[in-house]
C-alpha cells in the first residue's frame, strides 16, 4: 500500500480566543494535484505550516509520508518542497549563498534544474551576487520557487507562489510546474486567489471555511454542477469563480 | 496527412465550461468544418498542455472523450489522429450535426436581440449580410 503524502485528522490550532484549524480532516493522496481554496484569513498559511511542522498543534494528529511532522526523518524532509507566502529568511545572503546552503541540506540536488530556471527567469549574476533583501518582490518569489524545486520533491506545498509575480512569470511558473512537476508524478498542494491559474493546473479543490475542508472534489465535476443546484434533473454549471463565492460565503 | 500544431487550440479558464470540455467541443468543431481532415495527426498531449499552460491530464481527458467518441483514434507510435469516417458533406445526417453545434451560438444571439426588442427581420438580414462577408 502507498502511503499518503498528507493525512490530517481532527486537526486543531487556536491563536488565543481564535479557532482557525477546528477538527479538520484531509487526506492527499499520491500525485494529486490539488488547490485549496478560502476566504482571506480561513487559514489556509495556518494550514500549510501545521502541515509542514512549523507550527504546533493544539489536537489532533498529522502523518506526512506516515511521519508526523514534528519528528520528520531527513529522508522524508528531503522529499518535501514549500514556497511560503513570504518568507523574510535568509534574506541577508545572496541567492548564491542561500542556494548552497540549501543545497548542502538535501542529498538530491539538481544542479542543472537550478542553473537552467536561473537563466530562464531572469536572475542574472549581478543579482546573483546581491543580498536577497535587495531583489525585487517578484524577484524573491522566483528565488524561493526554484529553492522548492532544487531537489525534485514528491510532495510540494506552494502557499499563495504567485502573488507577486507578474502575468508572464506567472506564465512562466505554470509551465515549470507542468514540465518539470507534474509530469514527474509530485502531488502538489497551492493555494491562490488567481482562479484561472488554479483552474489551468490543479485537478482537485479543497475548499477551507470555518477551519474545516467543507467541500472536496475533482474541479471538472465541481464545474460541471455537481455540488450545485439541479434544474429540471440537469445539473447546472457554474464557473470556478462563482463556485468560490457560494462555497466559501 | 497533415500535423497540426498546439496553437490550434485556445482556451477561456474562468468561464462556465471546464478547459476539457472546450478542448473537446473545438476539437469536434474543427472536424465538422473540415479544418481537420480524417487521418489529420493532432499536436502531442505534452504539446498541447504546454502551449495553452494547462494541466497535461486535462488534455488527456479531452483526447480520451473525443477518442471513446470515434472522433479521434490512437495510432500506436503516431499519436491522435482524426478518426476515418465516411462523411458526405452534404449528408443530410452531416448537416444536423453541424447546425447542432451552431445551435447554442445562435440561441444566444436571439436572446440577445429580443432583449434589445430588434424584430426579427432586421436581424435575419443583418445575418444574412454577415454570412456574405468573407472572414
Amino acid at each position: 500500500m502507498t502511503v499518503l503524502p498528507i493525512q490530517m485528522r481532527g486537526v486543531a490550532r487556536r491563536f488565543d480566543s481564535k479557532t482557525v484549524l477546528d477538527g479538520l480532516d484531509w487526506e492527499v493522496g499520491p500525485g494529486q494535484v490539488i488547490g485549496l481554496l478560502g476566504r482571506n484569513g480561513a487559514g489556509k498559511s495556518t494550514l500549510m505550516e501545521c502541515l509542514l511542522g512549523l507550527r504546533e498543534i493544539d489536537g489532533g494528529s498529522i502523518a506526512l509520508f506516515g511521519e508526523s511532522p514534528d519528528a520528520l526523518s531527513d529522508a522524508t524532509r528531503a522529499r518535501i518542497g514549500y514556497v511560503p507566502q513570504k518568507s523574510d529568511l535568509f534574506d541577508w545572503m545572496t541567492p548564491l549563498q542561500m542556494l548552497d546552503y540549501f543545497k548542502a541540506l538535501y542529498p538530491r540536488w539538481n544542479d542543472a534544474k537550478v542553473e537552467a530556471l536561473l537563466g530562464r527567469w531572469g536572475i542574472d549574476v549581478a543579482m546573483r551576487n546581491r543580498p536577497i533583501r535587495r531583489l525585487s518582490g517578484g524577484e524573491q518569489q522566483r528565488l524561493s520557487i526554484i529553492r522548492a524545486l532544487a531537489h525534485d520533491p514528491d510532495l510540494l506545498v506552494l502557499d499563495e507562489p504567485v502573488s507577486a509575480l507578474d502575468p508572464a512569470g506567472r506564465r512562466d511558473f505554470l509551465t515549470e510546474l507542468i514540465d518539470g512537476v507534474i509530469e514527474r508524478g509530485t502531488t502538489v498542494v497551492f493555494s491562490t486567489h488567481i482562479l484561472t491559474d488554479l483552474e489551468r493546473v490543479a485537478l482537485d479543490v479543497a475548499f477551507l471555511k470555518g477551519g474545516r475542508i467543507v467541500l472536496e472534489g475533482d474541479l471538472d465535476d465541481l464545474l460541471d454542477g455537481a455540488a450545485g443546484q439541479v434544474v429540471n434533473g440537469v445539473h447546472q454549471p457554474k464557473s470556478l469563480e462563482d463556485l468560490f463565492i457560494e462555497v466559501t460565503r | 496527412m497533415t500535423s497540426h500544431s498546439p496553437q490550434l487550440f485556445s482556451i477561456v479558464p474562468s468561464s462556465t465550461e471546464p478547459i476539457y470540455r472546450q478542448l473537446v467541443e473545438q476539437v469536434r468543431r474543427l472536424v465538422a468544418g473540415g479544418q481537420l481532415a480524417p487521418g489529420d495527426a493532432l499536436p502531442s498531449v505534452r504539446e498541447v498542455a504546454l502551449q495553452l499552460a494547462v494541466n497535461p491530464m486535462t488534455v488527456s481527458k479531452a483526447y480520451g472523450l473525443l477518442e471513446l467518441e470515434s472522433v479521434l483514434e490512437r495510432r500506436r507510435g503516431v499519436g491522435m489522429l482524426v478518426a476515418d469516417r465516411p462523411r458526405k458533406r452534404s449528408g443530410e445526417g452531416d448537416i444536423n450535426a453541424r447546425l447542432a453545434l451552431l445551435r447554442p451560438t445562435l440561441e444566444r444571439a436571439a436572446r440577445e436581440a429580443r432583449e434589445l426588442e430588434l424584430d426579427p427581420d432586421t436581424v435575419l438580414s443583418l445575418f444574412k449580410n454577415l454570412l456574405k462577408e468573407s472572414p
